[in-house]
């Protein structure tokens, strides 16, 4: 009896005549009660294949398992990898290449979203992911404190400083409201960098990590906490000082924070003051990094199920639920049809704060198709940025030892 | 008493020494060998002989690891053990109220880590927390002890010490409910004060038991994970990156299998090493009062 539970289960897995697709993936709260209810409403939709979503934790936790899971030959057929893995799981050859795929070249994804569009040198590579959750950070303003300030949104570094610093309340030494507030995070240097006209990558193929621009960003940082103190780095790592910035702007002890559009329906439905999203404000230009995560399919899982979960995937990138998806969880809609339809019914419109990142997206930044990216954030750059913010290190030597760190072959 | 065969100590041993062999001994050789590679699960390992240990070393990061585990283990086990033999003392009374004292403090002890990290978080959050509260009550504005480079390992120390002191506690007074109370007595006829009755009766006897509680918070501290993965995922900016924390962000969030495998073997060396010490330490000197 033990032998039998202990063996690994026969695949492609079935449940009558339907393929099993394992659907490993990464949300909680609302994000994750969306897509399960996606996911229902695909399982209702055809009787040949049956999604079963697993949750896995957060992206990071998430990645760690599939990996591990594609090292013991366990791996789902179908997961979302955060983008940056991208091109290190493609370099394995975990993931499947899905340009053979039925409709694969005709689901008219907007093309910034794309792979091709988000990774800039990468357009003549295969296709390994399909956009699921993809966002930009935008800033997030308290309308109330902003209109008792008389103040507009920033559209500037230097209007960032001087609205943070209009809105940071003091009470005796104490901080009672910070200005400003944005995790010490690669995501977000990484946009500083851009706004800087800065490259990670040089056109050379340099891993320069944006050189002067760089440390700029990184100054910027450290100018915010140490110098005019307008704002405090959120505690904790990952998406704990996320999730902390989160709750600090709708406590009210932040009257502006910089996140993921991921979150606008979220701090929309939560927070008790109106919310007013506004574009990054510009360096010497505009730019942002996309985020989010990609559909991948693994390739060691059996034809069946991967086929049966492509179907899915395209499923996912029809008009409706990509409109659904978009709609109800603040991330962007992924095809051009589903981007029209929503303006055509007038829903940006109504909801004006949806459409600052689609319309962020001409300012998007491609990733470098590097396999050592992920590596590099998670590894390198993300704990040089906090330990530097945090202590007011020096940000040259700082970002020297980050870049002979990146440039050291693993 | 003489084993009948010279094999039948080892037939005895065999249980233990197969789990131990299968469990312990081979992966720590399967670790050792594979600190030699670079390996990320899903590509063929490469050799990079003593490559892992000097990533390690440079800039003091395995140093950094090391001293900062040392730290909280210090912390741990200072104030768990001051703390239980405290406790142990003040409670070690017949009673209802000193039962129930006994259970509370225990309590702590039987609670999830997971639970006790959630519990602190919201305790020590550096605008709502309780402590918060305190500390700008005394006018030192909003410290967000988990979120400073300066106390966030301290803070996560003294969560280990709440969250141990009731296990001291237990096993120490144990250790006092075995130490005659004829010989006490005794000492006090003799005209020993409370202080003398327990640097001379009562310590010596306890010693071999605050030795084990001594070595297993040791164990225990060195193993923190739980913690430190829900309070501060190794930071801010890594100051509280202990080993076992390390070893699970290389293997698992930045995929280097060998380098994971070279901390583990730091780790286990250190851990051994301390070990050996602190049983020294607190071995019986032999000598009589």
């Amino acid at each position: 009896m033990a032998s039998a539970s202990c063996r690994r289960p026969s695949r492609p897995l079935r449940d009558g005549q339907r393929v099993v697709v394992t659907f490993w993936y990464a949300f909680g709260d609302l994000v994750r009660k969306v897509l399960l209810e996606l996911v229902d409403r695909f399982n209702e939709s055809q009787s040949s294949v049956l999604v079963r979503a697993v949750h896995q934790g957060d992206y990071f936790e998430a990645l760690a398992k599939l990996r591990t899971a594609v090292a013991a030959g366990v791996a789902p057929p179908l997961s979302h990898v955060v983008l940056e893995a991208l091109p290190y799981l493609a370099s394995t050859g975990a993931v499947d290449v899905l340009d053979g795929y039925d409709g694969a070249r005709s689901l008219a994804l907007v093309p910034a979203l794309s792979q091709q569009g988000s990774f800039g040198q990468n357009a003549q590579a295969p296709t390994y992911g399909i956009p699921f959750n993809r966002s930009t950070p935008i800033a997030y303003c308290n309308e109330n404190l902003f209109r008792g300030e008389g103040l507009r949104v920033p559209t500037s570094w230097d209007e960032l400083v001087f609205t943070a610093r209009r809105l940071t309340r003091l009470e005796g030494a104490t901080v009672v409201r910070w200005g400003f507030e944005v995790p010490v995070s690669w995501w977000y240097w990484t946009a500083l960098v851009g706004q800087l006209g800065g490259n990670l990558v040089d056109a050379d193929g340099t891993l320069s990590l944006g050189g002067p621009a760089g440390e700029d960003a990184l100054r910027f940082l450290q100018a915010l906490v140490h110098v005019v103190r307008v704002m405090r780095p959120p505690p904790g790592g990952d998406y704990q000082a996320w999730q902390s910035t989160n709750e600090s702007f709708l406590q009210g002890r932040v009257a502006m924070m910089w996140g993921s559009t991921a979150f606008l329906r979220y701090l929309e439905n939560n927070a008790s003051f109106p919310i007013v999203a506004s574009p990054l404000p510009r360096g010497i230009v505009s730019s942002v990094p996309t985020g989010g995560t990609m559909f991948v399919i693994l390739r060691s899982a059996p034809e069946e199920e991967r086929r049966a979960a492509w179907s899915f995937v395209r499923w996912m990138c029809a008009t409706d639920p990509a409109i659904d998806w978009a709609t109800r969880t603040g991330y962007m809609p992924v095809t051009r049809p589903a981007a029209d339809t929503l303006g055509g019914r007038g829903f940006y419109m109504r909801h004006p704060n949806d459409r600052i990142a689609y319309d962020q997206l001409v300012h998007a930044k491609p990733w470098p198709w590097a396999r050592d990216l992920f590596r590099i954030e998670r590894d390198v750059v993300e704990p040089i940025l906090q330990q530097a913010v945090l202590t007011n290190r020096d940000a040259r030597e700082a970002m020297r030892e980050a870049r002979e760190e990146a440039n050291r072959p693993t | 008493m003489t084993p009948r065969s010279p094999a039948d100590p080892w037939w005895m041993l065999a249980p233990t020494l197969v789990l131990l062999t299968g469990f312990f001994v081979v992966p720590l050789g399967v670790a050792a060998y594979e600190s030699f590679f670079a390996w990320d699960l899903l590509t063929p390992p490469r050799y990079v002989g003593l490559e892992n240990y000097a990533a390690l070393a440079r800039h003091g990061a395995l140093l950094g690891i090391a001293l900062k585990t040392l730290a909280y283990s210090a912390i741990v086990v200072a104030g768990t053990l001051a703390a239980g033999l405290g406790l142990a003392l003040l409670v070690d009374r017949p009673g209802a109220l000193f039962a129930a004292v006994r259970t509370s403090v225990f309590s702590a002890y039987v609670v999830s880590w997971v639970a006790v990290a959630l519990l602190w978080m919201a305790l020590l959050d550096g605008s709502t927390g309780l402590g918060a509260g305190w500390l700008r009550a005394l006018g030192l504005g909003n410290v967000a002890l988990l979120g400073d480079v300066r106390t966030a390992l301290p803070a996560l120390a003294a969560v280990g010490v709440w969250k141990l002191t009731g296990y001291a506690m237990i096993v120490i007074l144990s250790g006092l409910q075995s130490v005659p109370q004829s010989l006490r007595e005794a000492a006090a006829l003799d005209g020993a004060g409370a202080w003398e009755r327990f640097r001379y009766v009562t310590w010596p006897a306890l010693k071999p038991t605050v030795a084990f509680t001594a070595t297993t918070t040791l164990v225990t501290s060195f193993q923190a994970f739980d913690a430190v993965r829900i309070m501060t995922q190794g930071g801010p900016a890594h100051a509280t990156q202990l080993f076992v924390y390390a070893i699970y962000e290389q293997i698992f969030l930045d995929f280097r299998v060998g380098r994971a495998s070279a901390l583990a073997v730091v780790f286990f060396a250190l851990l051994l090493g301390l070990s050996l010490l602190q049983v020294r330490a607190f071995k019986p000197s032999g000598r009589t009062p």
